[in-house]
């Protein structure tokens, strides 16, 4: 499944749990609870400790069931028992927007949301924005726009600014700053970002 | 000859960024992968008297806890608050957290010294630097301006985090982290766990975010792999943002009395400056670099500075992104303007007026250079005629204040001696072995431009190898030299393939792409590689590039001195009743040589603005002197600036290559970039109000 051209995105040697991730709009395997047989895609079963509880959530429109500490934030389910790692961890405080998800069509801080949480519920990561080959209007536009420098920050402001437009924020200038502004870029690529949003919502908003 | 102009193309790792695909050292995932965290020292100087980590052990989920004595990185001295003092292994994160929390120590604390302003804080002079007859200069001056200059202590904050996986295998260890010098952390892997440095790879394939917080090797590494390696399993490491703050380095606070006379004639004529810094002993930040770069900003050939350290007790200072030519330039730049003010000049054509052609450092020419035509370029796009000069004369209707500033920047273009191997096969792909690190820079868009440009070659199906020790030697990418060492090496081996190519096809080449002609000529694949030297650098650079050491030269060079120049014009906006202080606009113009990839190169010309903007008025590192340790230790509270703060920026490069200091007449930006917005910013608030701050971030409270 990982074509020529994204292995080279791969690191020598490593068995990439990631794998899941990179096509998982594509039409990966379904995401088997750990004790059973998923354990190629995911090498890493995790020995669980804590109180458990267990949770069954549709992640970006796979199956998972599984169950783990119930002291796991969504973010540390994503990144280190799912290999979703698109999602990035920059405070793990709710401070700058890296971790943003969406759960249920809204962007959260998955770095604030208790992974027990999502019991029942839907998660969008980056991973889960584009199908195929086809990338969504607003990372295209992040492309075209040349939105992004290091890229740490950019899976969560595309999350941020998919949700800016689709909430109808995506108005003018200024709101989309504001919008925006709960995304810390340190490379200061804001220019690039609004310019990437104003593009989008034209191809979004039809 | 250094004459061709690059086209603007995309950057070639935005897809693998958008669609979430891009790995940095966090993102490595293994089988059977523990988890650690740290647990950090809660004094900042003394004795680890006991530490008690049975219930550390007892925590379910806990594999091992390394403490005092298990490895040389957790030692009984304490010299800095947050010093690592154990690190607990976990089957999970949360494991590992717990674990960590469960760790209670016992120390013996001794007095410290939190600040420069501390009791007891020791001062410590450094080598200064005269040219030239200040003293007389002086004593016949017609105008002096002044000042005393704050800058603060501040972090670098990339959003990475510190992230390391570390895992072995038939004794051999490989570390992933975001690194921007993998050889030094190879070195220091090697050194630490007693291996040969053939043993130990470090790959740092993306990395996010460095501005010099990832240029030496890290405290926790080390320790990281000693916990791999009793394992026997791989560990990762991800230290809360919080213990980055206490482990990472930093901008020292650093104060500047500086003195600057002009003749009868209104010219420049001598700059007195002394500075002193935070410093740690043996510290990697010198105070004596603050006036190398700025003392070759304009024709004055009077200069003399003095320098010292305040020793403090904290972790040590390092480089952070602009480096000495910051806080130098801030206040250069402030008492420039100050000058201009004093006698009735305009601050762009008294900038213009001073235009430097000597290296009084070094005693040489410099390269020939483009600042006066940032600073027309500049003036010109900002609409810099419309100012009246009055301070606090422009007024928008609502009473808001307006002012305009402008200010330079320069720093050093160093280079490294470095080398590339580049492969074309007829099975269609390109493969080039570079080195350095892509961090966001846009390094790998600028090698893949010059690829492009020079050979026929599916550019989707060319990969560019660097970051990573297995692949060969890596540049430390620091100081902005990254791409000014890459690129010619990349071209010269572009050169050097077509003309093996010339020499196998013979006069009657076959048809088709370079893949294609390979085909046909029956021929798997080309290969050659290339080596390139700083100027005035013999093969001994190249010796100590391949080996991990000191292969960088310059800006001083045999004969001449190369610079690299911006400048920098904003609008600010001071509201009449909050005094909100804001900037609705900016204009950004440097000269960096020969521009190799417009559009990455636009990217940090934009971003360095807002770093700039960040620096003046919104970043300060608190240091509580109750602990020597930081209080605003986390992202609400350190603040950086966010996309509501930033207006319109328009940027743009000269792109004239520098003939001399290398083949393609590249030079760097990366620090460059956000020199002049601080004291541009302090400069327009002058000019809205009349008001001069000499110290950052400036805040709402300094323009009431
Ligand atoms: S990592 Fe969640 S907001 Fe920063
Ligand atoms: S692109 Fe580096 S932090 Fe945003």
């Amino acid at each position: 499944m990982a074509d020529e051209g994204s292995t080279k995105t791969q690191t020598a040697g490593v068995t990439r749990r990631v794998v899941l991730a990179t096509g998982a709009g594509a039409a990966a395997a379904s995401i088997l609870p750990l004790d059973e047989s998923a354990q190629a895609q995911m090498p890493s079963a995790h020995v669980e400790t804590g109180r458990k509880v267990h949770l069954s959530a549709l992640i970006n429109g796979q199956r998972v069931s599984l169950e783990l500490d119930s002291r796991a934030s969504l973010l540390d389910l994503l990144r280190e028992r799912l290999g979703y790692t698109g999602t990035k961890k920059g405070c793990d405080h709710g401070q700058c927007g890296a971790c943003t998800v969406h759960l249920d069509d809204r962007p959260v801080s998955a770095c604030l949301t208790m992974a027990a949480k999502i019991d029942g519920r839907q998660v969008t990561t980056i991973e889960g924005l584009s199908t195929g080959q086809d990338l969504h209007p607003m990372q295209q536009a992040f492309i075209d726009n040349d939105a992004l420098q290091c890229g740490y920050c950019t899976p969560g402001q595309i999350m941020s600014a998919v949700a800016c437009v689709t909430q109808g924020r995506a108005t003018d200038p200024d709101a989309i700053r504001e919008f925006m502004s709960g995304n810390i870029c340190r490379c200061g690529a804001y220019v690039g970002i609004l310019a990437a949003v104003e593009q989008a919502a034209k191809v979004m908003e039809g | 000859m250094p004459s061709q102009v690059f086209p603007e193309i995309a950057r070639v790792d935005a897809r693998d960024k958008v669609l979430g695909q891009a790995l940095y050292g966090a993102d490595i995932n293994l089988p059977g992968m523990l988890y650690a965290m740290l647990v950090p020292a809660t004094i900042a100087k003394g004795r680890v008297g006991e530490l008690d980590v049975r219930r550390a052990t007892e925590t379910a989920g806990v594999v091992q806890v390394l403490s005092i004595g298990d490895f040389p990185t957790l030692r009984p001295e304490i010299s800095f608050l947050g010093q690592p003092i154990a690190l607990v292994v976990a089957e999970t994160i949360e494991a590992a957290i717990e674990g960590a929390e469960a760790v209670t120590a016992v120390y013996e604390a001794s007095p410290f010294v939190a600040l420069m302003s501390s009791p007891g804080a020791h001062r410590v002079p450094a080598e200064g630097f005269s040219t030239g007859d200040v003293e007389s200069a002086f004593q016949n001056a017609a105008t002096i301006v002044e000042g005393t200059f704050e800058t603060p202590t501040q972090h670098h904050n990339p959003m990475e985090l510190f992230g390391t996986v570390a895992e072995w295998s038939g004794g051999r260890l490989t570390v992933y982290e975001g690194c921007q010098n993998v050889d030094a952390v190879k070195g220091a892997l090697a050194k630490a766990l007693n291996l040969s440095p053939d043993a130990v790879a470090v790959k740092s394939e993306h990395v996010g975010g460095g501005f010099g917080q990832k240029s030496p090797p890290k405290i926790q590494t080390a320790l990281v792999a000693q916990a791999a390696r009793l394992t026997r399993r791989p560990v990762k490491l991800v230290a809360p943002r919080g213990q980055v703050f206490h482990i990472a380095n930093y901008r020292p606070r650093s104060i500047h009395n500086m003195r600057l006379a002009a003749n009868a004639a209104g010219r420049l004529d001598a700059i007195s400056y002394d500075v002193v810094q935070e410093n740690i002993p043996d510290g990697g930040f010198r105070s004596t670099g603050y006036h190398e770069d700025i003392a070759r900003l304009y024709a004055i050939e009077n200069f003399r500075a003095t320098a010292a350290d305040v020793h403090i007790d904290r972790q040590m200072p390092r480089h952070t992104r602009g480096t000495h030519p910051f806080p130098a330039g801030f206040a250069l730049e402030s008492l420039i303007d100050e000058m201009a003010h004093k006698l009735g000049k305009d601050p762009v054509q008294f900038r213009l007026d001073h235009q430097a052609k000597k290296d009084i450092i070094a005693g040489q020419p410099l390269s020939p250079h483009f600042l006066n035509d940032c600073l027309t370029e500049g003036a010109k796009r900002f609409g810099w005629s419309k100012r009246v000069p009055e301070p606090g004369s422009m007024r928008l209707d609502d009473g808001t204040l307006v002012g305009f500033g402008v200010a330079c920047g320069i720093f050093g273009a160093s280079m490294s001696a470095s080398e590339a191997t580049l492969r074309v096969r007829a099975n269609g792909t390109t493969r080039m072995i570079s080195s350095g690190h892509e961090m966001g820079q846009g390094m790998l868009t600028a090698i893949a431009n010059v690829i492009t440009q020079g050979l026929d070659i599916n550019p989707d199906r060319l990969e560019i190898q660097l970051g990573d020790t297995t692949r060969g030697p890596q540049i430390a990418t620091v100081g902005e030299r990254g791409t000014a060492s890459c690129i010619p090496v990349a071209l010269k081996a572009v050169h050097a393939l077509r003309a093996k190519f010339e020499e196998l096809a013979g006069s009657n080449p076959p048809a088709g792409n370079l893949h294609e002609q390979l085909a046909r000529l029956k021929r798997p694949y080309i290969e050659v590689t290339a080596t390139e030297l700083a100027p005035g650098q013999d093969p001994s650079a190249l010796k100590a590039f391949r080996s991990g050491g000191r292969a960088g030269a310059g800006p001083d060079y045999p004969g001449f001195t190369s610079m690299s120049y911006i400048a920098q014009f904003v609008e600010i906006h001071i509201d009449p009743m909050t005094r909100r202080i804001r900037m609705p606009r900016a204009v950004s113009i440097a000269d960096i040589g020969r521009v190799v990839s417009p559009r990455t190169a636009k990217g940090q010309m934009y971003g360095g603005v807002v770093w700039g903007f960040s620096t003046a008025l919104r970043e300060e590192t608190e240091v509580d002197p109750r602990f020597a340790g930081y209080l605003n230790d986390d992202l609400a509270d350190y603040v950086i600036a966010v996309n509501a703060d930033i207006g319109n920026i328009d940027v743009g490069l000269i792109d004239q290559p520098d003939p001399r200091i290398n083949s393609v007449g590249v030079k760097g930006m990366g620090e460059l970039v956000m020199l002049g917005t601080a004291p541009a910013i302090a400069n327009a608030i002058y000019h809205a109000t009349g008001k001069r701050i000499r110290k950052l971030p400036i805040r709402i409270e300094d323009v009431l």
